[in-house]
Protein backbone atom coordinates (compact mmCIF):
# COMPACT_ATOMS: atom_id res chain seq x y z
CA UNK A 1 0.00 0.00 0.00
CA UNK A 2 1.15 3.14 -1.37
CA UNK A 3 -0.11 6.59 1.16
CA UNK A 4 -0.70 8.23 -2.54
CA UNK A 5 -3.01 5.83 -3.12
CA UNK A 6 -5.05 7.31 -0.28
CA UNK A 7 -3.92 10.74 -0.09
CA UNK A 8 -5.36 13.21 -2.43
CA UNK A 9 -2.84 16.01 -3.32
CA UNK A 10 -5.15 18.67 -2.61
CA UNK A 11 -5.94 17.35 1.69
CA UNK A 12 -1.90 17.84 2.16
CA UNK A 13 -1.75 21.52 4.52
CA UNK A 14 1.24 23.21 4.53
CA UNK A 15 0.79 25.65 7.20
CA UNK A 16 -2.46 24.65 9.46
CA UNK A 17 -3.57 27.60 11.47
CA UNK A 18 -4.94 25.84 14.24
CA UNK A 19 -3.73 25.64 17.90
CA UNK A 20 -5.13 23.76 19.90
CA UNK A 21 -6.30 19.60 19.33
CA UNK A 22 -10.07 20.01 18.35
CA UNK A 23 -8.95 22.87 15.80
CA UNK A 24 -6.52 20.92 14.27
CA UNK A 25 -8.59 18.30 13.54
CA UNK A 26 -11.39 20.47 12.48
CA UNK A 27 -9.44 21.99 10.04
CA UNK A 28 -7.97 18.88 8.84
CA UNK A 29 -11.68 17.57 8.18
CA UNK A 30 -11.92 20.80 6.19
CA UNK A 31 -9.17 19.35 3.95
CA UNK A 32 -10.55 16.05 3.47
CA UNK A 33 -13.65 18.32 2.14
CA UNK A 34 -11.60 20.74 -0.21
CA UNK A 35 -10.35 17.88 -1.81
CA UNK A 36 -13.47 16.04 -2.44
CA UNK A 37 -13.02 13.08 0.11
CA UNK A 38 -15.46 14.06 2.43
CA UNK A 39 -18.50 16.06 2.18
CA UNK A 40 -19.58 19.16 3.95
CA UNK A 41 -22.36 18.39 5.56
CA UNK A 42 -20.81 15.51 7.57
CA UNK A 43 -17.84 17.83 8.62
CA UNK A 44 -19.26 17.67 11.98
CA UNK A 45 -20.29 14.46 11.87
CA UNK A 46 -16.29 13.10 11.27
CA UNK A 47 -14.75 15.70 13.33
CA UNK A 48 -17.02 14.35 16.35
CA UNK A 49 -15.65 10.62 15.21
CA UNK A 50 -11.73 11.66 15.57
CA UNK A 51 -12.39 13.95 18.80
CA UNK A 52 -14.10 10.99 20.06
CA UNK A 53 -11.12 8.36 19.34
CA UNK A 54 -9.17 10.92 20.93
CA UNK A 55 -10.46 11.18 24.04
CA UNK A 56 -9.45 7.41 24.74
CA UNK A 57 -6.14 8.09 24.02
CA UNK A 58 -4.06 10.37 22.34
CA UNK A 59 -2.84 9.49 18.46
CA UNK A 60 0.22 11.66 18.98
CA UNK A 61 2.57 8.92 18.92
CA UNK A 62 5.92 10.98 19.68
CA UNK A 63 8.80 12.54 17.52
CA UNK A 64 6.41 15.81 16.43
CA UNK A 65 4.28 13.45 14.70
CA UNK A 66 0.47 13.14 14.84
CA UNK A 67 -2.34 10.76 13.39
CA UNK A 68 -5.56 11.23 14.12
CA UNK A 69 -7.92 8.77 12.79
CA UNK A 70 -11.30 7.09 13.46
CA UNK A 71 -13.89 4.91 11.52
CA UNK A 72 -16.93 6.35 10.06
CA UNK A 73 -19.51 5.33 6.81
CA UNK A 74 -19.83 8.73 5.95
CA UNK A 75 -16.44 7.95 3.82
CA UNK A 76 -16.47 4.79 1.05
CA UNK A 77 -12.93 4.15 1.29
CA UNK A 78 -10.46 5.24 3.52
CA UNK A 79 -9.17 8.59 2.81
CA UNK A 80 -6.74 10.44 4.09
CA UNK A 81 -5.21 14.29 5.18
CA UNK A 82 -1.22 15.51 5.74
CA UNK A 83 -0.60 19.03 7.78
CA UNK A 84 1.96 20.91 9.00
CA UNK A 85 1.80 23.17 12.21
CA UNK A 86 4.88 24.83 12.09
CA UNK A 87 4.66 26.25 15.66
CA UNK A 88 3.41 22.91 16.78
CA UNK A 89 0.26 21.89 18.47
CA UNK A 90 -0.07 20.62 21.98
CA UNK A 91 -1.93 17.07 21.19
CA UNK A 92 -1.36 15.37 24.83
CA UNK A 93 1.61 13.43 22.78
CA UNK A 94 3.19 10.41 24.38
CA UNK A 95 6.52 11.91 24.33
CA UNK A 96 5.07 15.64 25.96
CA UNK A 97 6.50 17.37 22.99
CA UNK A 98 4.50 19.60 20.68
CA UNK A 99 3.34 17.75 17.09
CA UNK A 100 4.28 19.38 13.69
CA UNK A 101 3.14 16.58 11.30
CA UNK A 102 0.04 15.55 11.29
CA UNK A 103 -1.50 12.55 9.23
CA UNK A 104 -5.24 11.93 9.12
CA UNK A 105 -7.09 8.95 8.44
CA UNK A 106 -10.81 8.12 7.68
CA UNK A 107 -12.10 4.58 7.10
CA UNK A 108 -15.15 3.32 6.99
CA UNK A 109 -16.11 0.67 9.64
CA UNK A 110 -15.55 -2.55 7.61
CA UNK A 111 -12.13 -1.69 6.69
CA UNK A 112 -9.72 -3.33 9.84
CA UNK A 113 -7.10 -4.35 6.82
CA UNK A 114 -6.67 -1.27 5.22
CA UNK A 115 -6.62 1.39 8.38
CA UNK A 116 -3.63 -0.82 10.15
CA UNK A 117 -2.07 -1.24 6.79
CA UNK A 118 -2.12 2.70 6.23
CA UNK A 119 -1.09 3.43 9.60
CA UNK A 120 1.80 0.71 9.02
CA UNK A 121 2.76 2.85 5.96
CA UNK A 122 2.80 5.93 7.77
CA UNK A 123 4.92 4.76 10.73
CA UNK A 124 7.45 3.24 8.50
CA UNK A 125 8.16 6.97 6.49
CA UNK A 126 7.57 9.18 9.25
CA UNK A 127 10.20 6.44 10.90
CA UNK A 128 12.98 8.43 8.63
CA UNK A 129 14.08 11.65 10.62
CA UNK A 130 15.09 12.62 7.62
CA UNK A 131 12.23 12.47 5.96
CA UNK A 132 10.42 14.12 9.03
CA UNK A 133 12.99 16.85 8.75
CA UNK A 134 12.46 17.62 5.26
CA UNK A 135 8.81 17.48 5.43
CA UNK A 136 9.07 20.37 8.31
CA UNK A 137 11.20 22.10 6.07
CA UNK A 138 8.72 22.21 3.01
CA UNK A 139 6.86 25.52 3.12
CA UNK A 140 4.65 24.32 -0.14
CA UNK A 141 1.94 22.60 -1.06
CA UNK A 142 3.42 20.90 -4.10
CA UNK A 143 6.37 20.38 -2.66
CA UNK A 144 5.45 18.16 0.36
CA UNK A 145 3.50 16.01 -2.39
CA UNK A 146 6.95 15.06 -4.17
CA UNK A 147 8.67 14.56 -0.52
CA UNK A 148 5.57 12.79 0.29
CA UNK A 149 6.06 10.60 -3.59
CA UNK A 150 9.68 10.38 -3.49
CA UNK A 151 9.69 9.05 -0.10
CA UNK A 152 6.47 6.66 -1.04
CA UNK A 153 8.15 4.86 -3.86
CA UNK A 154 12.02 5.01 -2.58
CA UNK A 155 10.76 2.97 0.93
CA UNK A 156 9.84 -0.78 0.36
CA UNK B 1 22.15 -12.64 30.03
CA UNK B 2 19.59 -14.43 27.99
CA UNK B 3 16.63 -13.60 25.89
CA UNK B 4 13.16 -14.94 26.58
CA UNK B 5 10.96 -14.51 23.46
CA UNK B 6 7.31 -15.72 23.23
CA UNK B 7 5.50 -16.05 19.53
CA UNK B 8 1.61 -14.88 20.20
CA UNK B 9 -0.88 -14.76 17.50
CA UNK B 10 -3.22 -11.61 17.21
CA UNK B 11 -6.51 -12.72 17.95
CA UNK B 12 -8.21 -8.83 17.58
CA UNK B 13 -10.11 -8.03 14.82
CA UNK B 14 -8.75 -4.38 14.49
CA UNK B 15 -5.19 -6.29 14.78
CA UNK B 16 -2.71 -4.28 16.68
CA UNK B 17 -3.72 -0.75 15.89
CA UNK B 18 -2.56 2.55 17.48
CA UNK B 19 -4.11 2.12 20.61
CA UNK B 20 -2.86 -1.09 22.10
CA UNK B 21 0.27 -0.28 20.42
CA UNK B 22 0.63 3.01 22.52
CA UNK B 23 -0.37 0.65 25.41
CA UNK B 24 1.60 -2.35 25.06
CA UNK B 25 5.21 0.48 24.67
CA UNK B 26 4.05 2.20 27.53
CA UNK B 27 4.15 -0.91 29.71
CA UNK B 28 7.88 -2.06 27.62
CA UNK B 29 9.17 1.40 28.34
CA UNK B 30 8.24 0.46 32.43
CA UNK B 31 11.02 -2.25 32.32
CA UNK B 32 14.92 -1.63 31.90
CA UNK B 33 15.09 -4.66 29.51
CA UNK B 34 15.45 -4.44 26.14
CA UNK B 35 11.95 -6.05 24.19
CA UNK B 36 11.93 -6.40 20.26
CA UNK B 37 8.92 -7.57 18.01
CA UNK B 38 9.08 -9.72 15.41
CA UNK B 39 7.17 -10.13 12.59
CA UNK B 40 8.35 -12.84 9.86
CA UNK B 41 11.46 -10.81 8.51
CA UNK B 42 10.94 -7.47 10.57
CA UNK B 43 11.92 -6.43 13.25
CA UNK B 44 11.38 -3.32 15.58
CA UNK B 45 11.85 -2.02 19.37
CA UNK B 46 9.29 -2.88 21.26
CA UNK B 47 9.52 0.92 23.11
CA UNK B 48 8.83 2.75 19.89
CA UNK B 49 4.93 3.18 18.63
CA UNK B 50 6.00 4.01 15.46
CA UNK B 51 8.11 0.58 15.28
CA UNK B 52 5.04 -1.33 16.71
CA UNK B 53 2.68 0.04 14.10
CA UNK B 54 5.19 -0.22 11.13
CA UNK B 55 4.31 -4.45 11.57
CA UNK B 56 0.93 -3.74 10.70
CA UNK B 57 0.04 -6.52 12.39
CA UNK B 58 -3.85 -7.40 12.26
CA UNK B 59 -6.03 -10.23 12.96
CA UNK B 60 -4.34 -13.53 12.40
CA UNK B 61 -0.80 -12.69 12.72
CA UNK B 62 2.13 -13.97 14.42
CA UNK B 63 4.04 -12.22 16.37
CA UNK B 64 7.39 -12.72 18.67
CA UNK B 65 8.38 -10.61 21.48
CA UNK B 66 11.63 -10.94 22.63
CA UNK B 67 13.28 -9.61 25.90
CA UNK B 68 16.73 -9.01 27.04
CA UNK B 69 17.77 -7.76 30.72
CA UNK B 70 17.57 -8.04 34.15
CA UNK B 71 13.30 -7.76 34.55
CA UNK B 72 13.30 -9.71 31.29
CA UNK B 73 10.56 -12.36 32.46
CA UNK B 74 8.25 -9.98 34.45
CA UNK B 75 8.16 -7.78 31.20
CA UNK B 76 7.67 -10.60 28.80
CA UNK B 77 4.84 -11.57 31.03
CA UNK B 78 2.99 -8.63 31.29
CA UNK B 79 3.53 -7.91 27.59
CA UNK B 80 1.90 -10.95 26.72
CA UNK B 81 -0.83 -9.97 28.75
CA UNK B 82 -1.70 -6.71 26.86
CA UNK B 83 -1.32 -8.88 23.73
CA UNK B 84 -3.66 -11.40 24.08
CA UNK B 85 -6.08 -9.49 26.43
CA UNK B 86 -5.73 -5.99 26.27
CA UNK B 87 -6.40 -5.58 22.28
CA UNK B 88 -9.12 -3.14 22.05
Amino acid sequence: MRIMDFLDAEAVEPNLKATDKKGVIEEMVGLLVRAGSVKEADKTEITRVLLERESLGSTGIGQSVGIPHGKSDRVDTLVAAFGKSNLGVDFDSLDGAPVHLFFLLVAPHDSAGPHLKALARISRLLKDRFFREELKKSMEQKALVEIIRAEDEKVQ
Amino acid sequence: MPTLRRTVVIHNEEGLHARPAALFVKVAKKFDASVSVRRGSQRVNGKSIMGILMLGAGKGAKITIEVEGIDAEEALEELIVIVEENLG
